[in-house]
C-alpha cells in the first residue's frame, strides 16, 4: 500500500489540482456570467506549452523551477489523503520547512531571470509568507498542543474517532484564524498581490515561457492542492466523515470512499475561496500585512491561549 | 470546432493545443484596444475558445496588433515579437497595419506592418467588430491545420529581409540580430 501510494498520490494530486485550476476558472466564468473555459483547458495550455520551445537564461533559471516543482512533490508524499499516506514521520513541522522550498525555487529562477518585475514579484511573496506565516505558526502551534503530537497522520487518525476538529469547540477560533489567511495561502485575489498581472505584469513568472510555464503551472496546481489538503486535514477531519465509513473500515472500499470524501471537503472549500476570489479586488501589500497581522493573529493568539489553558 | 475530437489530440498534440490556448499579447496601439474589452470579457467572452490575455510576451503564442504603428511603436513591437517563443502567430487588427488605412500619407506611420515582421493574418475594417475577431480566429484555426501560420518560420528563413526593413527604417536598431547567421 505504501510503494503503491509513493505512485499515486503525486498523480492524484496533478490531476485533481489541474481538475481544480480549470473548475475554477469555469465558476469564475459563471459568476461573470460567461459561458466559460473547458474544465480541462488547464490541460490544453501545459500541452501547449510543452510544445513551445523555451528561452532559458542560465542554469539557475532551471534548476530553480525544477527545484520548485520536485519540493511540491516531496510535499505531496507528507500529505495523508484520506487513508493514502507515504510518510507518517517528520509531520507539520517539517511540512512547515518544505512549504518555504516551492516560493523559494521560484525566486531563484526569476533572480537569475534579471527582470526587475520578477525582483518585485519575489520580494513581494516572501512578504506576504513572513505576514501569513505568523498566524499559521500560531494556528498549527494550537493544533499541536490540543492533540499532543505533530504528526499529521495522527491528527487525522484522533479526528476519525471524536469527528472534525472543527465541531470541538476549542478549535473553532484557530479554524477561523485559518480560514481568513487561506486565500494568502492560497495567493487568491484579496491577496493576489505577488502576480498582479496588471501592475508588474504576473510577477515572478514574468520571464517563463514554454517549457518553464508548463513546469509553473504545474507546481502552481500542486500548491493549490497542498494548501486545500492541510486545511482539510487539520480542522475538517481528512477522508472521513462523522464515522460513516466506520462498519466498512480496513477495505479497499472504505480507501476509495475516504479519498472521495476527502476530495469533495477540497472542492466545497475551493468553493468557498473562488466567492470571495471572485468579488474582492486586490489588496496593497502593506494593506495585506496590517490585516494579517491584526484579525488572523489575534483569532489565533486567543485560541492559542484557550487551549493551553485547557491542557 | 474539432476540440472534443480526441482522436485528433493523439496525432498532433502540439498543433492542437496550439490552436485551443492562444494566450494573447495585445499591444495596444490605437483606437483597436476599443473592440478588445468587449470581446473578452462577458459580452462576447473569448474565454469559451482558451483564449485569454496575459501580460509578458514569454507567455503568448498570439500577438495582436491593434490599430496603426507608428515609428515608435514599432521598436517596441519588433521586440517583443521576437520575445515570444516560437510556435507564434501575428494578427494584425484593422486596415492600417495593412495598407496605412487613414494615416496613409502620416509622416510617423509605417504603412504596411508586413515589411517589418511577419504577420499570419489581417481582420480588416475600420473599425471591426468584436465578431470580426472570432472570424479571424477560426481562420486561423484553419490556417494552423493547414501548416499555413508559419510565420515564425518565414521570420526565420527570410530574416535578412526583415532586419534589413527594419534597419532601413530605424538607421541604429540597438540591440543585435536575433539569428546568428543572418548578420547584415
Amino acid at each position: 500500500m505504501k510503494i503503491l501510494s509513493l505512485f499515486i498520490s503525486p498523480l492524484l494530486a496533478l490531476i485533481i489540482g489541474l481538475l481544480f485550476l480549470g473548475i475554477s476558472r469555469k465558476i469564475t466564468a459563471k459568476i461573470h456570467w460567461r459561458c466559460g473555459p473547458p474544465v480541462y483547458q488547464p490541460l490544453i495550455d501545459v500541452i501547449r506549452s510543452f510544445s513551445q520551445k523555451s528561452i532559458s537564461h542560465g542554469a539557475f533559471f532551471d534548476f530553480g523551477i525544477i527545484l520548485s516543482l520536485s519540493s511540491s512533490v516531496v510535499l505531496i508524499y507528507f500529505l495523508p489523503v484520506g487513508d493514502l499516506y507515504a510518510m507518517t514521520s517528520g509531520g507539520l513541522i517539517a511540512f512547515l520547512y518544505l512549504m518555504l522550498l516551492g516560493p523559494f525555487g521560484i525566486a531563484l529562477s526569476s533572480a537569475a531571470s534579471g527582470n526587475p518585475n520578477s525582483s518585485i514579484g519575489v520580494s513581494r511573496k516572501f512578504l506576504l509568507a513572513l505576514a501569513y506565516e505568523v498566524p499559521l505558526l500560531l494556528v498549527l502551534l494550537t493544533v499541536m498542543t490540543h492533540y499532543n503530537t505533530i504528526s499529521l497522520v495522527e491528527i487525522v487518525n484522533i479526528q476519525a474517532g471524536t469527528g472534525m476538529a472543527f465541531s470541538s469547540w476549542a478549535l473553532v477560533l484557530p479554524g477561523i484564524a485559518y480560514f481568513l489567511i487561506l486565500p494568502a495561502v492560497l495567493g487568491v485575489r484579496p491577496f493576489e498581490i505577488v502576480s498582479a498581472p496588471q501592475e508588474i505584469s504576473s510577477g515572478p513568472v514574468a520571464e517563463f515561457g514554454g517549457k518553464h510555464l508548463a513546469f509553473y503551472t504545474l507546481q502552481h496546481a500542486l500548491q493549490l492542492f497542498v494548501g486545500l489538503a492541510l486545511f482539510v486535514n487539520i480542522f475538517l477531519g481528512g477522508g472521513t466523515l462523522f464515522g460513516l465509513l466506520n462498519p466498512i473500515a480496513g477495505t479497499v472500499w472504505a480507501t476509495i470512499l475516504g479519498i472521495i470524501i476527502f476530495l469533495v471537503k477540497m472542492f466545497i472549500v475551493l468553493v468557498i475561496e473562488l466567492f470571495i476570489n471572485a468579488v474582492y479586488p486586490r489588496f496593497r501589500i502593506e494593506q495585506a500585512m496590517r490585516y494579517l497581522w491584526k484579525w488572523p493573529t489575534l483569532i489565533a493568539f486567543v485560541g492559542l491561549v484557550i487551549v493551553a489553558i485547557l491542557n | 470546432m474539432d476540440r472534443n475530437q480526441i482522436s485528433k489530440w493523439f496525432k498532433n498534440p502540439g498543433k492542437m493545443a496550439n490552436k485551443y490556448s492562444f494566450h494573447v499579447v495585445y499591444f495596444c496601439t490605437g483606437c483597436g484596444i476599443i473592440e478588445i474589452p468587449p470581446s473578452i470579457t462577458t459580452r462576447w467572452d473569448a474565454e469559451r475558445f482558451g483564449i485569454i490575455p496575459v501580460a509578458t510576451p514569454r507567455q503568448a503564442n498570439l500577438f495582436l496588433i491593434t490599430g496603426y504603428v507608428s515609428t515608435k511603436t514599432l521598436k517596441a513591437i519588433i521586440r517583443t515579437y521576437e520575445q515570444m517563443p516560437e510556435p507564434k502567430y501575428t494578427v494584425a487588427f484593422g486596415s492600417c497595419p495593412i495598407n496605412g488605412g487613414m494615416y496613409y500619407d502620416s509622416y510617423n506611420t509605417i504603412t504596411s506592418l508586413d515589411k517589418y515582421i511577419p504577420v499570419d493574418g489581417y481582420i480588416a475594417g475600420c473599425m471591426p467588430r468584436p465578431e470580426a475577431i472570432f472570424i479571424g480566429v477560426t481562420h486561423l484555426w484553419k490556417l494552423i491545420d493547414m501548416d499555413k501560420a508559419d510565420g515564425y518560420k518565414r521570420y526565420r528563413r527570410d530574416y535578412k529581409f526583415y532586419r534589413a526593413n527594419q534597419e532601413q527604417l530605424f538607421k541604429e536598431l540597438g540591440w543585435p540580430p536575433l539569428f546568428k547567421d543572418a548578420s547584415l
